[in-house]
């Protein structure tokens, strides 16, 4: 008797627990209705290490809504552009996402780092929102039909960088120096290689290390002495070290040609300053910080009028062509007669911006490249531009 | 052919710094017969000692000088405070607070420099080339100041008094009492020497690959350890030869593709080999064994 009354409470409990759980997943209303303006959200980190990242993406995406508000909006009516703090910790974006989704967004820039974009990607694809990150380069960020990318992911930018060297490079031979057991680095070495194929015409000089062996490079660097192009998709730690051990054995003349595990290089040099390393360090990029001319020029000049240098760097830059990409998809829906409301549902301006985004035809013209489309697993296709991080010093 | 001369040649003057740091785990075990694991660690120590020294000075020279008596500060008040009172306990209590040490200080540096790598670059001595033979002058050095050390300390334990009572400890610590050898002064000697030996190799360390951080003693610690066994622990010209060995390896290792992923596997299979042909190591001596 006493076993089937268990029994019952449980069942009981059960219930109780299941339709909580129901009315959770029910999740956050959207007041898009009573907008006035379309809502734009975002979360990234605002605080913390990564600041610069967060504080760069916020104003390139303000920059652009101002931009396109004083040329009038889309028809008419303005946007608005709101991002919300995450301090780079996955665990805020939930509480993020919820408030930003009750006040009315109706279209996103998802986060700017790759761990809080994953949890934001899962609340996205629930609600269906659309959202274009301008910088989290995780492979899982995008997919689910909802996710957009502005930026290279992580395996893309092994397929960028050998269409960069097919394009640029006019040496016969690329020294390679990779981490094996680090995901990152082994996965664009792998990508880099098969993009490039057989027939490339480039002979290549492979050397690797591991956790294991990475202190002394002497060996590695004994074997690309005679390379002029070394490219090199791992992190600045390993990478300072690389080049101040390389000094003097490696031709001075030769360049150092990493990805975005880059970013940042000149701080790994603590007590040397990187102009003592004789070669040029440059790495793959989308946005060229010192361009002279054309989109970037322009951008350059109004970002700095406006928020000063220091936080002048591809994460703003992607981010104001972020916004420029939806505003621009839904200026071509509107000009194939779908009808975009002020007050547009998150759900229904999703639906519009996945068709025009996979449009044959739609390619967006903007600061981090020209031509650009996206495919339909939501990874953008664009030229790779090398970014200088140092030139070299006979050169100087 | 060139490029194999080249390894060879970073790989002695690699091997050359397991030596060194293999000759302080060899003497101490041969004498104090334990396994001091932080041994490793006493390189970080001098790596930041360097590091502070160098920055505040800006001679390199300063930061080496003050490397070397700290280092010898921190093993011989290490050997006081957490081995001496645990002489005569089981070697197992010993070799767990040995491991004990070694975190203690890996998180005394994490919590005083942070986690990160930080650059010392003690700076450039240039480069030798022979054709296309190019050598760095560092490597040169290195070389050749580990043999000097190698010689002096293998003059050392066979010509001069101190030495050979270590010598006496290392055979029978009791006999040696009863010569009146005081064992306890003995064995803190041997600390100060292996703390000693670690700083230097930790100067040529970072001469060779700029970088300090909290972990930077443990990989090489633990090389220079399989070395010591692989030459037979206990045995000096041992320490030497597998500090050698392992370093021809690693480099030879590092320069074929296909094998440097496989670098830590290769040296332990050479280890298993070699223990199971010569248990004791290769210049080993047979004796029954109480670890």
């Amino acid at each position: 008797m006493k076993k089937k009354w268990t029994m019952f409470a449980c069942a009981a409990m059960a219930a109780v627990m299941g339709s909580a759980l129901f009315v959770s997943c029910g999740g956050n209303r959207n007041y898009a209705e009573n907008n006035e303006k379309f809502y734009i959200g975002a979360s990234g980190p605002l605080t913390g290490g990564a600041a610069v990242y967060g504080k760069a993406v916020q104003n390139g995406a303000q920059l652009a809504v101002e931009e396109i508000n004083a040329a009038g909006g889309l028809d008419g009516k303005q946007f608005e552009f709101v991002m919300m703090d995450d301090g780079n910790d996955d665990t805020r974006v939930n509480s993020n996402y919820a408030s930003l989704y009750e006040k009315g967004m109706q279209v996103s820039l998802g986060c700017v780092t790759t761990k809080p974009c994953l949890a934001f990607k899962q609340l996205a694809e629930e609600d269906n929102l659309f959202f274009l990150t301008p910088s989290a380069t995780g492979d899982d960020v995008v997919g689910g039909g909802n996710a957009y990318q502005m930026c290279f992911s992580d395996s893309g930018q092994g397929t960028a960088a050998a269409e960069y060297v097919k394009e640029n490079v006019t040496e016969s031979t690329i020294g390679i120096f990779y981490k094996s057991d680090d995901p990152y680095s082994n996965g664009i070495y792998q990508n880099f290689i098969s993009a490039l194929g057989e027939n490339s015409g480039f002979t290549f000089v492979e050397t690797n290390f591991t956790d294991d062996t990475n202190a002394d490079f002497s060996s590695q660097i004994n074997r690309l002495k005679d390379c002029k192009f070394i490219f090199m998709p791992i992190y600045t730690e390993p990478a300072s070290l690389f080049m101040m051990q390389a000094n003097g054995i490696i031709s001075d003349d030769a360049i150092y040609f990493g990805c975005d595990g880059f970013d940042g290089i000149e701080s790994a040099f603590t007590t040397t300053p990187i102009s003592e390393i004789p070669q040029e360090i440059s790495y793959l990029s989308h946005f060229d910080a010192t361009a002279e001319s054309g989109a970037a020029k322009e951008f350059i000049d109004s970002y700095t009028e406006k928020y000063g240098k220091d936080t002048l760097n591809q994460f703003g830059a992607a981010a104001y062509d972020c916004v420029y990409a939806i505003y621009e998809a839904m200026a071509n829906a509107v000009s194939d007669e779908k009808e975009i409301p002020v007050n547009i549902s998150p759900s229904d301006l999703c639906d519009i911006l996945k068709e025009t985004f996979q449009k044959e035809d739609f390619t967006f013209d903007g600061v981090t490249g020209t031509g650009i489309y996206w495919s339909e697993d939501g990874t953008v296709n664009k030229n790779p531009v090398k970014y200088i991080v140092k030139e070299k010093n006979s050169a100087a | 052919m060139l490029d194999f001369i080249t390894t060879f040649i970073n790989g002695l003057n690699l091997g050359g710094i397991y030596a060194l740091i293999a000759l302080g785990y060899t003497m101490v075990y041969g004498i104090a017969k334990m396994l001091n694991f932080a041994h490793g660690d006493i390189i970080m120590v001098g790596g930041y000692t360097i590091m502070v020294f160098f920055s505040m000075t800006g001679l390199p020279v300063v930061g080496v000088l003050c490397a070397i008596p700290l280092c010898v500060v921190v093993g011989i008040v290490i050997e006081k405070v957490a081995y001496k009172p645990l002489r005569g306990a089981s070697p197992l209590a010993v070799l767990i607070t040995a491991i004990g040490v070694s975190y203690l200080l890996q998180s005394l540096a994490q919590m005083i420099f942070g986690p990160g790598q930080q650059m010392v670059e003690l700076g450039d001595m240039g480069t030798i080339s022979l054709g296309s033979l190019k050598i760095k002058v560092e490597t040169i050095v290195t070389l050749l100041a580990a043999t000097l050390i190698m010689v002096c300390l293998t003059l050392f334990v066979h010509k001069t008094k101190a030495g050979k009572a270590m010598l006496a400890v290392a055979e029978d610590r009791d006999a040696a009492r009863l010569m009146g050898i005081n064992v306890n002064a003995i064995i803190t000697l041997t600390f100060a020497i292996g703390s000693a030996l670690a700083a230097v190799a930790g100067v040529f360390y970072i001469l060779g690959s700029p970088a300090v951080y909290p972990t930077l003693g443990a990989l090489p610690g633990i090389r220079a350890f399989t070395a010591a066994v692989i030459g037979g622990i206990g045995s000096i010209p041992g320490a030497m030869v597998g500090g050698l060995l392992l370093g021809i390896i690693e480099c030879i290792c590092g320069a074929v593709p296909a094998l440097s992923q496989y670098t830590i596997a290769v040296e332990f299979a050479l280890l298993i080999v070699i223990l199971l042909v010569k248990p004791s190591g290769i210049l080993g001596k047979k004796k029954r064994e109480k670890v």
